[in-house]
């Protein structure tokens, strides 16, 4: 799926049909473009597209029509920025050597309709299965981590430990029912742990999107339904030398984001570095400091393309990502009297006036370093091979406050190699019919590192994978049928160190057979409409943490305990959606989904009270019972007057555990997001020579109701009361003749309203952060 | 790069063994097995011993604790003594809350509202630190006695110096309750 889409010609299907007027006086000043702009997907033409020649800062717009026509240009090359509300804009280079005539088609709001490209055959279907954050709006909040990134798509809500530290939660599913998959390699480390924040810099990325339903299956990560895809784009068809470097700082934590980002099509290959660097200090409730909250980062990305020949193209993909996270110094505790003291406090233990960008413990460092190489091979009769190989390098350790000097000395400390394997081979029978499948070999080889002094909460292990999927897709006219199916292995052995003293190694050897099956089939028959559905039955094998972990666990603040005896878990989801958009100025996506499962696996707060030297802790185990989860996100968009736009989304989740006939714990609470946007619909000359585009000025209403599914005793604390959050934000682009400058700047909480959210862990010890200023501006040229 | 390829590719066929080296145990220094609190009476006599001992450490099998039995009006001199009996030879902890006195107090609370526990050792600072104590008992009855370890408490905050535990914050790294009586 990836081989072709990664052509820019491709992405913007862009046709030049170079009118034959040759040479002739080739110095004269008079030459002129025409052409039309056109919306990919329903080929309709786009009005008010703004087209710019960069380098002359020169621009129009097209007509009600999609026509432009820009003239008087001297021969030369030049930089055609194309943009339009909603849109990404693209940027063609172009040598003028005559009069030029060209189609743009614009792959106009990808992250609100929801457009699925199938590749080769050009041919595009919309589907609320697949959702994206844009390349944009990653640029506008370089501060933002891949689990905050992605709160933008509806239904998907974040499990945080503190403002830096955090994980999607898709539908409900998180940790290891939700797979992340980084440059198509299923992300690898210690994804079990709700403290742990994916290893993953969104900035090296293009797009992150959401995917459910058929096309999860080659991916081997959408055990029940959904995986998070982050990956970057083909790199730029120019051959000059293209850059951007972003500074952003933000209010709060007095915090610096440097990125950058340089690429060319160079004639030997195509390659593309990118990095940032981050720093924050002490982040700030609206009442005070939380002290020891700072976080530093810094990863690079370097991605390499090469086409040997139409046929045999080469990919690699090179990224290290290291960070350095502070966690809130009064969270942590040493047992249940110490969480029922800080409970009832309105001020952190261990607060103090004085800012710092400090790290002590307790804190987390973590590195991660991924290597890809890809080689795709395209055969005659629309078939193509496409093969990876990856290794992931991921260590991770936590230290903790302990006594004599050894806060320096991890409290867990882990390594995990993983080594993967990927083999996909696509056939495109006419144009309705598109065929894949392939195998997939992952090892995984987990060690803890006994420099800790104490006993590993997760064990040592290897671990074997092998899967095999196959997946069709058949579209006649407006429906879409996709079925597919895949069987995956699982082999592990896990030695592991007794809990009875004297210590012995008892080796669990453990395997399992797992099938995932999916249907979907949509229906695009009224040109403005659109109906989903889309049903599928999946196996999960219990985790190796859910098998086997033991200790004390500060996540949870209690011991847990892994249950042996756990059995595979079975789900069967099932989702309708429905989209319509009657007009260019209205749209309306729904999407409701009801999941079953059978031995639903979670982490259960037995009736039991373990008493150690540090007093008594509260006993987790591992516990299997059937549940389910019910969940629609609804959104709405109108745009008034062409610039003023409103937005309305709406998602409700209810998760239940049936055997028990109680609320499922740690479900995100339902939310309500208003966003207010004032689009400036024509460049404007502000300067001579520099053109303002863009400009932008949106108003964010985010409301998150009270967790209202949940007895009482199924948490410490009372669940947090509902909050509101009000934020804006101020963005534009400058064109100079070169250069190309966005500028932003955000307020978010901007009442500095008090509030704790009942998926972040935290909210037991402090109010979440309060108001924060972000401001960056970001140069391309 | 066909050549980092087949590398690749050899490497993953090596590896496919999946048998794993035993774990190392780590070696668990810093853990505390047992806690003990030994009770001398100011004016001679046996001395009264209370343990807590948790061999296996956090979780597994539940802590051997053995309580006292106290005369009644009487001043015991109490000294506390921390070991890891994981470690050979049994390790003394004792020492390390000394060195590091100013970042550690021990709490002592009593349901029984006659018996009183004074700090009788203090940390560079003048702070108490409670390894020993003078315990002095009121009238008869039976009821337990909790003593706590708080690591990095604020000795600053109020009554946290005359041992009143409420303002103390820190983390606990001891928390363990004996049956009492006194007679």
């Amino acid at each position: 799926m990836k081989l072709l889409s990664r052509s820019v010609f491709n992405k913007y299907i862009l046709y030049f049909f170079i009118l034959n007027l040759g040479w002739l006086q080739a110095q004269q000043c008079n030459l002129i473009i025409t052409g039309a702009v056109l919306d990919a997907s329903s080929q309709d033409p786009l009005g008010y597209a703004n087209i710019l020649i960069q380098e002359k800062s020169l621009g129009t717009a097209s007509s009600e029509d999609g026509t432009f026509k820009l003239q008087d240009l001297c021969p030369g090359v030049y930089h055609l920025v194309i943009s339009h509300i909603g849109c990404e804009g693209i940027t063609i280079p172009i040598e003028l050597k005559a009069d030029t005539s060209f189609t743009i088609e614009l792959n106009h709001g990808e992250h609100e309709f929801h457009t699925i490209e199938i590749e080769g055959n050009k041919q595009r279907i919309n589907t609320v299965n697949i959702q994206s954050i844009s390349r944009q709006f990653i640029e506008n909040n370089p501060d933002r981590n891949l689990g905050s990134l992605l709160q933008a798509i509806g239904g998907v809500y974040q499990i945080q430990n503190g403002s830096g530290i955090s994980k999607p939660i898709v539908h409900g599913l998180y940790g290891n029912r939700l797979s992340i998959l980084n440059n198509e390699i299923i992300q690898s480390g210690q994804q079990w742990g709700n403290d742990h924040s994916p290893e993953i810099d969104p900035f090296a990325a293009d797009k992150i999107k959401v995917i459910k339903g058929v096309n999860t299956l080659e991916y081997g990560g959408g055990i029940s339904g959904a995986i998070v895809l982050v990956e970057p784009s083909a790199i730029t068809e120019d051959d000059h030398v293209h850059a951007q470097v972003g500074y952003t700082f933000e209010s709060n934590g007095l915090g610096h984001t440097v990125n950058a980002r340089v690429e060319q099509n160079a004639p030997v290959f195509a390659w593309r570095l990118s990095g940032t660097f981050k720093q924050y200090g002490d982040r700030k409730a609206p009442d005070y400091l939380l002290n020891n909250t700072g976080s530093q980062e810094y990863s690079f990305a370097l991605q390499l393309e090469k086409d040997w020949s139409s046929r045999f193209r080469l990919e690699s993909y090179f990224s290290t990502f290291n960070t350095t996270l502070g966690v809130l110094r009064g969270s942590h505790i040493g047992n249940l009297t110490d969480l029922e003291q800080a409970l009832v406090r309105d001020v952190p233990f261990f607060t103090e006036d004085a800012f710092s960008y400090r790290i002590d413990a307790p804190r987390q460092e973590v590195s991660h370093h991924l290597a890809k190489v890809k080689a795709i091979i395209n055969l005659p009769k629309q078939q193509n091979i496409n093969w990876f190989v990856a290794g992931q390098l991921n260590n991770r350790k936590e230290f903790d406050v302990r006594r004599s000097q050894r806060s320096d000395i991890p409290a867990l400390s882990l390594q995990q190699l993983q080594l993967s394997s990927n083999l996909n081979y696509t056939k495109r029978f006419q144009k309705y019919w598109q065929l894949k499948l392939g195998v997939q070999t992952i090892l995984t080889d987990n060690t803890n590192n006994p420099e800790t002094g104490i006993l590993p909460l997760i064990p040592d292990y290897r671990q074997l994978k092998n899967g095999l999927y196959i997946q069709s897709i058949l579209t006649l006219k407006n429906h879409q049928l996709s079925a597919g199916a895949r069987y995956d292995t699982e082999y592990h052995y896990a030695p592991t160190i007794s809990e009875d003293v004297p210590r012995q190694i008892i080796t669990y050897e453990r395997n399992f057979h797992n099938g995932t099956t999916i249907l979907n089939y949509t229906n695009r028959r009224f040109k403005n409409q659109l109906i989903g559905i889309s049903t599928g039955f999946a196996m999960r094998n219990p985790a190796i943490n859910e098998l086997y972990s033991f200790g004390l666990h500060q996540g949870v603040s209690g011991l847990e305990e892994g249950n042996v005896n756990l059995k595979t878990e079975k789900s069967i989801k099932s989702s309708a959606e429905y989209s319509w958009t009657p007009s260019s100025i209205f749209e309306f996506s729904g999407l409701i989904f009801y999941q079953y499962f059978k031995d639903y696996i979670y982490l259960n707060p037995a009736d039991e009270f373990r008493l150690t030297i540090r007093g008594a802790f509260p006993v987790f185990t591992y516990e299997q019972s059937n549940a389910n989860l019910l969940g629609f996100d609804l959104s709405s968009k109108l745009i008034l007057f062409k610039s003023l736009s409103t937005e309305v989304k709406y998602s409700f989740l209810r998760g239940n555990d049936l055997s028990q006939n109680i609320p499922l714990v740690y479900m995100p609470p339902n939310s309500l997001n208003a966003t207010l946007a004032l689009t400036s619909k024509k460049t404007r000359k502000v300067f001579e020579r520099v053109l303002m585009d863009k400009a932008q000025i949106a108003l964010k209403h985010h409301y998150v109701f009270k967790q209202n599914n949940l007895l009482e005793n199924q948490d410490f604390a009372p669940v947090p009361e509902a909050y509101y959050l009000m934020s804006m934000n101020l963005s534009a682009q400058f064109i100079f003749p070169k250069v190309k400058l966005t500028a932003f700047v955000r307020g978010e909480n901007l009442l500095n309203s008090n509030y704790r959210d009942y998926l972040n862990r935290l909210r037991y010890f402090s109010d979440d952060q309060g108001l924060s200023i972000v401001a960056g501006a970001n140069l391309k040229f | 790069m066909k050549k980092s390829l087949f590398l690749l590719t050899a490497v993953l066929l090596l590896i496919t063994s999946c048998s794993k080296d035993d774990p190392e145990v780590p070696n668990e220094e810093e853990i505390i097995t047992t806690l003990n609190y030994v009770l001398t009476p100011t004016s001679g006599g046996i001395p009264v011993s209370m343990t807590f001992q948790d061999l296996d450490g956090d979780g597994g099998n539940a802590p051997i604790i053995t309580g006292g039995e106290l005369a009644a009006n009487t001043t015991y001199n109490g000294t506390l003594t921390l070991l890891n009996e994981t470690a050979t030879p049994v390790e003394d902890i004792t020492e390390e809350i000394e060195e590091e006195g100013v970042e550690h107090q021990f709490f002592f609370s009593s349901s029984l509202a006659t018996l009183s526990v004074n700090y009788n050792d203090f940390d560079m600072n003048n702070n108490p630190v409670g390894l020993t104590t003078a315990v002095q008992t009121g009238a008869p009855g039976t009821g337990d006695l909790t003593i706590t370890l708080r690591h990095e408490p604020n000795k600053n905050a109020a009554g946290v110096i005359s041992g009143d535990i409420t303002n103390a914050g820190g983390e606990t790294d001891i928390e363990v309750t004996f049956p009492i009586s006194v007679q």
